[in-house]
């Protein structure tokens, strides 16, 4: 796993390497592979980054997930991906607030346990099961 | 000994349906519970089964009031797939709208909160002021609410004489100058039942990552036309409010001088809109594999779309959107815990919420 010690920065001039950045999309992406959700949100509330969101992605042709989580600083979108094995991740609640409403969507939407928190319902109303998107009526 | 009060989803105080659990000791909040999800229409999914001229018109119809922004988000997004970049003019006439837009939405607002102060008078003096907007909206675009004006590449429609528009922005500035800005501050009433109330810290609107206007009436100065231009908003000159209280009352000032700083930028934007085509592109679009992602600075604060495309796929394969009350929701907690039970209304309503694109 790679250890985070500080995320490098994003150099300001479009003309210098973005290594080990690439920009893609509208997004800065950090290439390190196998990156830690709560080494990056500590390193994220250490630059003072502002959360923005996390989209889930059902992988083409199979039941496997990512995650990909996006900060904001100074108008710059930054993005990590997070691959999901076994559609479980760290929660990052106790470490940026603002993530809660959205963690609990993913939850509901995409069955996607993130552990270390408790969850009350948001858009499911008590009785409805987790996992919507997910259902073969709605599945691609 | 507390008790639960519960507001919604059906409510008159409510423009749309949520649910506010207000526990209670006396006629003071102690807590409160939000419950959202009574709108859900599963947008987003829906949009993977539409082509990617059918998708624009499903996003338009996210949201009732910044309709436009929607479109725009996702055009922009769909735009860095297909390597397409709008001409000039029409990045002008998308700023056009856009700031049309945001002033509806925030004179639509002022409206709402005077209505809920139990200031009748001034909700007729600003929906009257509003008609003029929409107006020439309608002239523009041929409609009210859903104007149709983005496509991948440009806009569909031209504004044939844009100052013929610069005579509605000087009413407009001058019903919020004469009216609107004098009563909104200095009015006992509107003090009374502003000042001080449902205040949201400069540290707590950092923490919970709020956004717009919420953010910028509690000392945060992002706003994503100045931060992270789009369009042709970096040849803009205006101000981005800020306001540090952090109360009902620096939310409305904050929608007030936003609204004479849209005029600041239509001003322009009508003044110096260089001719030439409308789009690009010949209407066949050819996207490439991966994800483009869009943000826009809309009447109620940031809006991000994420669009993923497979090559010579017709629909996309995942359209994310964050809408800024899904952001912003969550601080009505911090806002009403320690106000007076008749105060959640006002409180609730002052981060402009919009339910339907919360819940898509």
């Amino acid at each position: 796993m790679t250890v985070l010690e500080s995320i490098p920065e994003i150099p300001a001039s479009s003309e210098q390497s973005l290594d080990p950045w690439t920009e893609s999309g509208g997004v800065y992406w950090l290439n390190y592979s196998d990156l830690n959700v709560r080494e990056v949100a500590k390193a994220m509330n250490a630059m003072r980054a502002r959360f923005i969101t996390i989209t889930a992605y059902q992988e083409n042709g199979s039941d496997a997930l990512r995650l990909e989580y996006h900060w904001d600083i100074a108008g710059r979108l930054l993005g990590f991906t997070f691959p999901l094995a076994a559609k479980s991740i760290d929660s990052i609640y106790d470490l940026c607030e603002a993530v809660d409403w959205i963690e609990r969507e993913v939850h509901e939407g995409f069955a996607v346990d993130f552990t270390g928190r408790v969850y009350e319902p948001l858009l499911l109303r008590e009785g409805n099961t987790c996992g919507v998107n997910l259902r073969e009526e709605v599945a691609k | 000994m507390s008790y639960k009060i519960p507001m919604g989803p059906y409510h008159p105080a409510l423009e749309e349906p949520y649910k506010l659990d207000l526990i209670c000791e006396g006629e003071t909040v102690s807590d409160a519970k939000l419950h959202i999800g009574f709108n859900f229409r599963g947008i987003e999914h829906l949009a993977e089964t539409r082509n990617y001229f059918q998708v624009i018109a499903l996003m338009e119809r996210v949201c009732g009031i910044c309709s436009n922004i929607h479109t725009l988000t996702l055009c922009q997004a769909m735009e860095k797939l297909t390597g397409l970049t709008p001409p000039p003019r029409a990045q002008y006439i998308r700023i056009v709208i856009a700031e049309l837009e945001r002033l509806h939405s925030h004179v639509l607002w002022a409206g709402i909160a005077a209505k809920l102060m139990g200031f009748k008078t001034m909700f007729m003096t600003c929906f009257e002021i509003r008609e003029q907007v929409m107006d020439v909206l309608q002239a523009i675009s041929g409609n009210r609410v859903n104007y149709s004006m983005n496509r991948i590449g440009g806009v569909n429609r031209d504004i044939e004489d844009p100052l013929a528009i610069l005579s509605m922005i000087e009413a407009l500035e001058s019903g919020m100058v004469k009216t609107i800005i004098p009563i909104f501050t200095t009015s006992t009433t509107a003090r009374s039942r502003c000042a001080g109330i449902g205040v949201l810290t400069n540290e707590k609107a950092i923490s919970l990552g709020v956004v717009g206007p919420v953010a910028r009436a509690s000392g945060v100065g992002q706003d994503l036309r100045r931060a992270a231009p789009y369009a042709a908003y970096d040849e803009m000159e205006f101000e981005v409010p800020v306001q540090t209280d952090g109360d009902v009352r620096a939310r409305l000032l904050v929608r007030a001088l936003e609204i004479m700083e849209s005029c600041k930028i239509l001003r322009q934007a009508l003044t110096k809109m260089p001719p030439g085509e409308l789009h690009t592109g010949d209407g066949k679009f050819n996207f490439i594999t991966g994800t483009a992602t869009s943000r826009v600075e809309a009447p109620r604060g940031e809006v991000m779309y994420s669009v993923s495309w497979r090559e010579h796929s017709r629909n996309p394969s995942r359209v994310h959107v964050r809408t800024p009350t899904f952001v912003n929701m969550p601080a009505i907690r911090s806002m009403v815990t320690g106000a007076r039970l008749a105060d959640t209304p006002l409180i609730q309503a002052s981060i402009d919420p919009c339910y339907s694109c919360t819940d898509r």
